[in-house]
């Protein structure tokens, strides 16, 4: 078991060194941070006022209104429309554009006495652009008024109108709506599996930095296999993933957050990390130097969030009982909590299964190629040429 | 102990190693000297299974590279031409991890790296960081790190290269400590090292061997008893006229021209005279000295370009 020597220390260097654990904590308070503001955006989107993704439009026009009796002017938004009452420099502000508008409400109480219409007037510049936001508002604001004269009417020629039964809806709801589940599940899932992708700079380092720093030949002049190097490495990088995923999954469960089965969906995370950790040895394994190991990581890491993000979308959207490829859409199943087929687990553990085989055997297969070590490096064309067999058949019909 | 027969190894359209043959007795320190891009490395690297040869059979304590890679590796201790050691890791627990690679015991282990930093002169900076030493004091552990399992076979790749005399002159006592009692395949640019150390040198180009014996017998092949060094004055042309007017006169075994520098081997100081006469004023300057490893090594390169 020599290679768990390899994941030994190099689990041991990492957690002793600085710049590391900075980044460590630093990805922590970052969570903590992010925990914090979704949850204030999960309390507001989930009260009565919703949550507002414009921007304010407190006292965004000003108004000046003459209502002696006051009716129309309560129903005006004061949030919106800065109220003022009327005077006579009124007329003379709104053609100087200090004012955007001036409403002019006749007496309302004569008008309801003698069932006449309610007569108003409003003065608005057509050349101010608030023009319309005033207007919008007064519409709002009569469309009230003319509902409580209403009632008011009804109350003078039917005295206990409030007696009648009015036909009562008491709205109850069960689930959540798309927007709010797209929200909250795919939230919570991203926040989950996002550690997966912030350690890819360890296997880029505990590989490449060994071409690098050319201590790569030392390493495998041990008696120890080169597949064995990879999965060591590799291994100490999954240990580091399983340390900081549990320390998130505390953290969101102290923050209130509903993960259904924790421990399941730990385990789900940290087998995810599996392929993913592969997929990034490929890149580190072909990959000269760091700059190069970058750009690669980048590209396969977006593949990757794809590809666990679509398919617990298009699950969410379509609400069916589709079963997929995808850790998280396992993952979001759990906190939903719905009950589990053998299907939705074994499907996408295989899957694992094969990307995981595939990765560190194409990981270590370059690995275990001297020219990508030592140089001078294949293409991708020849590698692949390599890796199906073409070269070996050239080779053999050439006679050498 | 090591038997390498027609030994290839290509990388890309380059041949590293040609069809090379050689072989080390147990025991013995085998020098091998050559031009850079000769094959030494990649001669070395093979032995101690880093790379994968193309063709050939190499067997190290009768273990075959191709099927029993893992125990020859256990059998060798590699010291590489840069002492790239992790930096991060303190003396000590370098030795450590590499004393647990190899599968050393604990009760072995920890003993045995106390008596290599003695043995090495690091017992002081055990605790330090390896990347607070100086190029000669990396190399120091990089050897320590090499014998750290106390192998059989110990393999130095150009271990004095860029070192103070001092240190070079520590670490060449320190291998010559170990002739007899371990295998050492040496490989090195200085031919004094390989001289003093080696009790056979093998010298290598273009991934062949050119000729291998002990020093005394390598040199030997010089034919002559002397060696007349003479710096020539005068364009490309003069330069080849003389070497080859040179060629034909009485008493001169073997001439070579190197660069500006006319090398002939003599068998008696009385015929000097006849050739500086012969030369007359193109002559800057005119040594003799005593055949050595480094003359051998540049007549058979010469010899073998010339082929």
């Amino acid at each position: 078991m020599r290679y768990w020597t390899i994941s030994k220390w190099e689990l041991k260097n990492t957690l002793q060194s600085r710049k590391f654990l900075l980044i460590f904590f630093f990805q922590l308070t970052v969570l903590v941070m992010m925990v914090f503001f979704f949850n204030g955006f999960m309390a507001n989107i989930e009260s009565q006022e919703g949550v507002g993704l414009t921007p304010s439009l407190n006292e965004f026009a000003s108004l000046d209104v003459d209502d002696p009796q006051g009716i129309f002017k309560k129903n005006l938004n004061p949030e919106i429309l800065k109220i003022g009452l009327a005077n006579n420099d009124s007329s003379q502000s709104l053609k100087q554009g200090k004012l955007n508008g001036l409403l002019l409400v006749q007496n309302t109480s004569a008008s309801i006495n003698y069932l006449s219409p309610l007569q108003s007037e409003i003065l608005i510049d057509y050349s101010d652009p608030k023009r319309s936001v005033v207007r919008d508002e007064v519409i709002l604001a009569s469309n009230k008024t003319a509902s409580i004269i209403s009632q008011q009417m009804i109350d003078k020629i039917i005295p206990n109108s409030e007696n009648i039964n009015e036909p009562q809806i008491q709205e109850q709801t069960t689930g959540e709506s798309l927007p709010m589940q797209l929200i909250k599940k795919i939230m919570t899932a991203i926040l989950l599996f996002l550690p997966l992708f912030l350690f890819g700079n360890l296997v880029v380092d505990s590989i490449v930095g060994e071409k690098e720093r050319k201590t790569g030949e030392i390493l495998i002049a041990m008696p120890i296999s080169r597949s064995y190097i990879i999965l060591g490495k590799s291994l100490a990088v999954i240990m580091t993933m399983a340390i900081q995923v549990a320390l998130w999954i505390i953290i969101m469960l102290v923050a209130g957050f509903s993960l259904g089965n924790p421990l399941l969906v730990y385990l789900i995370v940290i087998i995810s990390a599996v392929p993913i950790v592969g997929i990034t040895t490929i890149v580190a394994a072909y990959a000269k130097n760091f700059k190069e190991a970058g750009i690669g990581i980048t590209f396969a890491y977006i593949g990757i969030v794809g590809f666990l993000i679509v398919p617990a979308l298009a699950y969410i959207a379509q609400q069916g009982n589709n079963i997929s490829f995808s850790t998280m859409t396992l993952v979001i199943k759990i906190f939903s909590g719905e009950s589990l087929r053998w299907g939705d687990i074994i499907i996408p553990m295989i899957f694992i299964l094969i990307i995981s085989i595939f990765s560190y055997g194409s990981a270590i297969w370059l690995f275990k190629k001297d020219e990508i070590v030592f140089g001078p490096r294949p293409g991708i064309v020849k590698l692949f040429m390599d890796f199906i067999g073409i070269t070996t058949i050239i080779r053999k019909i050439k006679g050498f | 102990m090591i038997e390498i027969n027609s030994l290839t190894k290509r990388f890309g359209k380059i041949t590293a190693l040609n069809q090379l043959n050689l072989n080390v007795k147990k025991g013995e320190l085998l020098g091998l000297i050559g031009p850079n891009g000769a094959g030494k490395t990649t001669a070395i690297r093979i032995i101690s299974c880093i790379l994968h040869p193309d063709q050939g059979q190499v067997l190290v304590g009768g273990y075959d590279v191709f099927k029993n890679p893992l125990e020859i590796k256990s059998m060798i201790g590699y010291l590489p031409e840069e002492p790239n050691l992790y930096e991060r890791f303190k003396a000590y627990d370098l030795l450590k991890y590499f004393g647990e690679l190899y599968g050393v015991p604990k009760d072995i282990l920890y003993p045995r790296i106390d008596e290599l930093l003695e043995l090495v002169g690091m017992s002081s900076r055990a605790q330090h960081k390896i990347n607070t030493f100086s190029k000669g004091l990396r190399q120091r552990i990089g050897i320590a790190r090499a014998l750290i399992h106390d192998p059989e076979i110990i393999i130095f790749d150009e271990p004095t290269m860029g070192l103070d005399p001092a240190t070079a002159i520590t670490i060449r006592d320190f291998i010559g400590s170990m002739k007899g009692e371990k295998t050492i395949i040496l490989c090195t640019h200085y031919m004094d090292e390989a001289d003093s150390l080696s009790d056979r040198v093998a010298i290598l180009n273009q991934g062949r061997i050119l000729d291998m014996g002990t020093p005394k017998q390598l040199k030997s092949k010089i034919h002559g008893d002397l060696i007349l060094k003479i710096d020539l004055n005068g364009s490309e042309k003069f330069l080849v006229d003389d070497f080859n007017s040179i060629k034909s006169l009485k008493g001169t075994e073997n001439v070579f021209l190197n660069g500006k520098e006319l090398n002939i081997s003599l068998k008696s100081k009385e015929d000097i005279s006849d050739i500086i006469e012969h030369l007359n004023s193109n002559i800057m300057a005119v040594n003799t000295k005593e055949p050595n490893l480094e003359d051998v090594f540049i007549q058979k390169v010469s010899n073998f370009q010339d082929e």
